[in-house]
């Protein structure tokens, strides 16, 4: 068979369509945001009547040994895994940029010396830092946020010191320094400019990797404290009740969790398609 | 990210397929199936030779053998240094019985001097270590000096000396009256000083029913009945512990067949409803459960630890009552623990030295009268009372981890909030947590043990505020005080009964639930395990705190029955 090709102006424009799927996702994840920050805690209270049982109408996804309601808890526990997330990812986002950026202008020396730290962080096995992190900064969400701003940068950081390099070449900017203007002044009107669309991708890319990790690390018990209706601790508490044939307590939960991450990630996706110059014209 | 994303799900769906698999297994278990389950492969090694005898649905000649799915391994039995399996491999002096009356083990008699400072033990003739040599004085002389000398096993800081008279009999001076000195002495077993070495914790060498034959760190050991036992073998004549320390491990392996007996949780028990060739037993224990309400005001001091002391709202003593009489318990034992627990009124119930008194009855009537009495008034109709502005409000803390003591605070919370109008926020710490915490915060803690020195640590005022977790409440009184000191020097432990019943109530005052109830006990929790059709566990002990031990302390008594 052969291939129909449709004249330019009748083909779905790609970039429209990419923006409505940014703007769905973007539309769902909010909805799910708002809805689960603003949750009226009764709404999963313990109801020992109520304990253990099944999916049903009035449930659906079942209740825990305590007779919470799990739909509301799963619900309320992806509003706070985004929560951290996005304010983790954020401030990894931030370092990675300032770091970046102070890497490719910046002394050699401190060139160097960044490019070790970088070395130095993603040397060590993540999660181990991140337990570490996590705990010497006092648990809960803000050991949590710590920890994985902290450990996250790296990536971004390597983006963004490369480009940086790249543009550092350019005729313009050697020209804009000879006319004298500072390093500051063409870093910030220069090359910031250029990094916004790395910095965006970054940040949303490193969301779902956030989200993960909050949750693994609230599994293992180094996260936020037992009370609190996390995906994490939803899940560790689920592992308990699997061989009393309780599949609900973990199914749901986990893959809301993993709906919620692969949402986000088409959204990181999208965006890069959209706004990354090597991508953004095809 | 696509990696992790794609791990992500596997994990998910992984997860969710082998939660619907076991869920069905529960169904396919039902009609009888052998049932391959993967989580039972570490047990396997460890079950493999006993095969033979342990395929299920044939008949079988008299088993003397026996599978124990155990919760842990021991690190060494050395009975001098605390280790464990010291009533299996070793014997005592005396021994407690069931009804906790004290009976003869190595000595066959005993006098105690009537100021109740000497003891003086007569040794049976027939004792042997199991290296052949006769079990003598000079042994248990060996063994009291050795624990008072820093062993860690037993506190004997009461025993002033002990010699051997001659070869059969023993002489215990004790510095001042003691009258649990007897259960003291039951828990202290005796080692053969011309064996005990440093490596003596890995190979024991007792005169108790069971000796070790293997053991493998972390994993099993195995014990084989001592033929020359004096009080006759044991009937089970090899018995393996494997270590199970997941409650998802233990119900595979009895799912399978692979385990005669092992521990199980009022949630899976509950939740799985039977096993297939097994019986559940139910075990009653003294493993109780309580809240320690703060028993003084916050009145801005800080202790010794640098942690404030106190709390407005528990250190009312209506608000106490009220959480006495207001809470249903026999609610909470179904609520939190689907029936299997009973309630609980004291630190001791149904144990000799226990008031009947201290069991008192469901009243909201008189709970809600405590409260108004004292002017804990709902006056913004919010449903939670107050008084001079300070809010009928606490917190509850419970270990991290534990989810039936999450369970009881949070069936206790509902309660005290619709019924009482005291508003309970229960939250989670960890242990290292609480010593900033819990001089001034209500704990759920867990007690039980079939000596009254219990009662004492957790009641007498020396012992208030400590770190050690019996008095973290800061109970004082100084009635109870005397009656708890004159129960400990009393010169016998049936005169030390009324002692301690009296600290408990004495028709005025006391530590239970109608005196000052600084702790609000609530539950006993009861001990349940799968164990296999036909296996007769004897008759045991009122369980003390914890649930593994207690089990096999009889296991010389156990049985498979036709």
């Amino acid at each position: 068979m052969k291939m129909k090709v449709l004249p330019a102006e009748k083909r779905p424009n790609r970039r429209a369509m990419i923006g409505i799927v940014c703007v769905l996702i973007f539309l769902i994840l909010i909805t799910l945001y708002i809805v689960g920050a603003s949750m009226n805690e009764l709404l999963f209270e313990p109801d020992f009547s109520q304990k253990l049982l099944p999916p049903t109408m009035k449930h659906p996804f079942g209740t825990d040994f305590l007779g919470r309601d799990m739909f509301a808890r799963t619900i309320k526990g992806l509003s706070l895994s985004m929560f951290i997330g996005a304010t983790a990812s954020g401030a990894a986002a931030v370092i990675a940029l300032i770091v970046g950026i102070v890497a490719a202008l910046g002394k050699t020396w401190l060139d160097h010396f960044l490019n070790w730290v970088i070395d130095l962080t993603m040397g060590i096995p993540h999660t181990v830092l991140l337990i570490l992190i996590a705990i010497a900064t006092g648990r809960g969400i803000t050991g949590l946020i710590i920890g994985i701003s902290l450990t996250h940068w790296t990536g971004i950081a390597r983006i963004i010191r490369g480009e940086v390099l790249q543009i550092r070449s350019r005729r313009y900017i050697t020209a804009s320094r000879k006319l004298g203007k500072s390093r500051l002044w063409v870093a910030v009107r220069h090359i910031l400019p250029h990094m916004i669309p790395q910095f965006f991708i970054g940040l949303v890319l490193q969301f779902p990797h956030a989200i993960m990790h909050e949750s693994g690390l609230t599994f293992l018990g180094y996260g936020m404290p037992p009370e609190t209706p996390a995906i994490g601790i939803i899940l560790s508490e689920s592992m308990r009740y699997l061989s009393a044939g309780m599949w609900w307590l973990a199914f749901f939960p986990g893959a809301a969790l993993a709906i919620v991450v692969l949402l986000i990630d088409k959204l990181g996706e999208s965006l890069k398609l959209a706004l990354d110059p090597a991508s953004a014209q095809e | 990210m696509k990696k992790l994303i794609s791990f992500a799900l596997i994990l998910t769906l992984s997860l969710a397929l082998f939660a619907m698999l076991t869920g069905c297994t529960e169904n396919a278990t039902t009609e009888n199936d052998p049932v391959e389950t993967s989580d039972a492969a570490p047990t396997g090694e460890a079950a493999a030779p006993t095969d033979e005898d342990d395929d299920t649905g044939q008949p079988l000649p008299v088993k003397d053998e026996l599978i124990i799915g155990f919760t842990s391994i021991p690190t060494h039995f050395d009975p001098l240094q605390s280790g464990s399996a010291g009533v299996l491999l070793f014997s005592s002096l005396i021994a407690a019985d069931a009804d906790m009356n004290i009976v003869p083990d190595l000595a066959e008699s005993w006098e105690i001097s009537n100021d109740g400072m000497v003891y003086t033990f007569n040794l049976r003739d027939d004792a042997l270590f199991t290296d052949g040599t006769p079990v003598k004085a000079s042994d248990v002389v060996f063994s009291y000096y050795t624990i008072m000398n820093g062993a860690t096993s037993t506190d004997l800081s009461i025993v002033e000396s002990v010699a051997a008279a001659d070869d059969s009999t023993i002489v215990i001076t004790l510095k001042q009256p003691r009258s649990v000195f007897l259960l003291t002495a039951a828990e202290v077993y005796i080692a053969p000083e011309h064996l005990y070495n440093d490596d003596f914790g890995l190979n024991p060498v007792g005169s108790g029913p069971f000796k070790l034959e293997q053991y493998n760190a972390d994993e099993q050991f195995i014990l084989t009945a001592n033929e020359a036992y004096y009080a006759g073998a044991p009937a089970m004549k090899r018995v393996v512990f494997v270590k199970m320390d997941s409650e998802d491990v233990r119900l595979a392996a009895a799912q399978s067949g692979q385990v005669d007996i092992t521990l199980t949780s009022a949630v899976t028990a509950a939740g799985v409803g039977e096993v297939p060739g097994y019986y559940l037993l139910v075990e009653e224990s003294v493993d109780n459960m309580g809240i320690a309400l703060p028993f003084t005001l916050n009145e801005g001091e800080i202790n010794e630890y640098g942690a404030p002391v106190g709390n407005d709202v528990t250190g009312d003593i209506a608000v106490r009552k009220a959480l006495s009489y207001g809470i249903d318990r026999q609610k909470i034992c179904d609520d939190a623990l689907s029936g299997f627990a009973s309630p609980a009124y004291s630190e001791n119930d149904g144990m000799p030295w226990s008031n009947p008194e201290n069991k008192i009855d469901y009243d909201l009537d008189l709970a809600k009268k405590y409260l108004d009495d004292a002017g804990w008034i709902d006056e913004d109709g919010d449903g939670i009372r107050s008084k001079d502005g300070v809010r009928a409000s606490f917190a509850l803390l419970y270990f991290a981890n534990d989810s039936v003591r999450q369970a009881v605070a949070h069936a206790t919370a509902q309660q005290a909030r619709d019924n009482l109008g005291i508003e309970i926020d229960v939250d989670a710490a960890a242990t290292a947590d609480f010593a900033a915490t819990m001089y001034s915060t209500p704990i759920i803690l867990a007690w039980g043990s079939s000596n009254p020195m219990t009662s004492y640590y957790l009641f007498h005022s020396s012992n208030a505020g400590k770190d050690d977790w019996y008095n973290p409440e800061n109970y004082r009184n100084a009635t109870v005080d005397s009656y708890l000191d004159q129960a400990l020097n009393a010169k016998s432990l049936e005169e030390s009964y009324e002692y301690w019943k009296k600290a408990q109530w004495d028709g005025i005052t006391g530590t239970s639930l109608k005196g000052d109830a600084a702790y609000v006990f609530l539950i006993n929790k009861k001990h349940l395990y799968w164990a296999r059709e036909g296996l007769n566990t004897g008759r045991q002990k009122i369980h003390a705190h914890g649930d593994a031990w207690p089990l096999v302390a009889n296991l010389k008594d156990w049985k498979w029955e036709q």
